[in-house]
């Protein structure tokens, strides 16, 4: 088994933050440009696409209990030795702490050593963190979000 | 008995500010009484020196010396938590500040067991930094910390 386990803290409610993380218009503003096509009902195809329509993962939805957990099944498309890892499980959690909001994201597959989680391990803390940025700021981090594109086209 | 663990925890964060401002936000007590469940850190940043993190009521909470400092890209120090007995072994906690472009900056706290602790501490150490670090991005970014309740310690420690 390899995991990425991340938490972090966002001034918002529940509501607010499962809004952002399903709705495309936000999803563009903290996710590099990418948005999900998805209704985010349990057993409804999920699939993550860059901004000229490329599928870079797609999966099915697993769990969906909105504002406070989403499960994914997740295979990567863009990467062949990526995809022939085949599937993995993205857990995302959202708990109400204080005047904030927890949000955790456990990215798991059933091997040793994975490339995948090595790859999302360096992606989701600039996902949140951007996410965190938008959310609580209005702006988002564009300086991260164009270099990851350049790195991932 | 209790489970021991020699690994590391290491968590990365993005923050819209300059490097030496996330350098201030960690090593000045006006900012770290903000988002360090109140903490007030002090000591002179030179390597060699003491350095601690001083409770509100005024108790020491950890204490330690200064390994390495370059201001504003690295600042490593040991790391005793002081009000525990016996003492826990020491730690390693080291911040690497880089700058990422376009005015942001990727902060990188890395915290290493060189002796094993119960793992009940390491994963109270691991509920603890997000909630500290998410509330630093806070703090620099908006001008306000989080209102974050302060964890108590696992059930094994008695204070």
């Amino acid at each position: 088994m390899s995991a990425f386990v991340y938490v972090t803290y966002i001034r918002t409610t529940p509501q607010t933050l499962w809004q952002a993380l399903t709705t495309p218009e936000f999803q563009r503003k903290f996710w590099f440009g990418m948005h999900q096509d998805c209704d985010f009902k349990q057993g409804s195809p999920w699939r993550l696409l860059f901004e000229d329509g490329r599928v870079a993962d797609d999966g099915e939805v697993l769990e969906s209990d909105p504002p406070r957990r989403l499960v994914l099944r997740w295979r990567n498309r863009l990467r062949p030795e990526l995809t022939e890892e085949g599937d993995a499980r993205c857990e995302i959690t959202i708990d109400p702490e204080g005047d904030a909001s927890k949000l955790t994201v456990r990215h798991s597959i059933a091997r040793e050593n994975s490339k995948l989680i090595e790859a999302v391990s360096g992606g989701w803390p600039k996902i949140f963190s951007s996410l965190k940025s938008l959310l609580e700021t209005g702006a988002p981090m564009d300086a991260i979000y164009s270099r990851h594109s350049e790195k991932a086209s | 008995m209790s489970d021991l663990t020699g690994e590391s925890t290491v968590y990365v964060i993005y923050i819209a500010a300059a490097p030496h401002k996330v350098w201030e936000a960690l090593t000045a007590s006006e900012f770290t009484t903000r988002y360090f469940f109140g903490r007030a850190v002090e000591s002179d940043w030179k390597e060699g020196s003491p350095w601690l993190l001083r409770m509100p009521d005024g108790r020491i909470d950890v204490q330690g010396t200064v390994r390495e400092a370059k201001r504003p890209h690295k600042l490593a120090v040991s790391w005793t938590v002081d009000w525990i007995e016996p003492k826990p072994p020491e730690c390693f906690v080291t911040y690497e500040i880089e700058d990422a472009g376009g005015g942001v900056t990727r902060l990188t706290m890395t915290e290493e067991h060189p002796a094993p602790i119960p793992r009940a501490w390491l994963e109270g150490g691991r509920k603890g930094w997000p909630m500290i670090l998410s509330g630093l991005k806070s703090l620099l970014e908006t001008g306000k910390p989080l209102g974050l309740p302060t964890p108590m310690p696992p059930k094994e420690i008695k204070p």
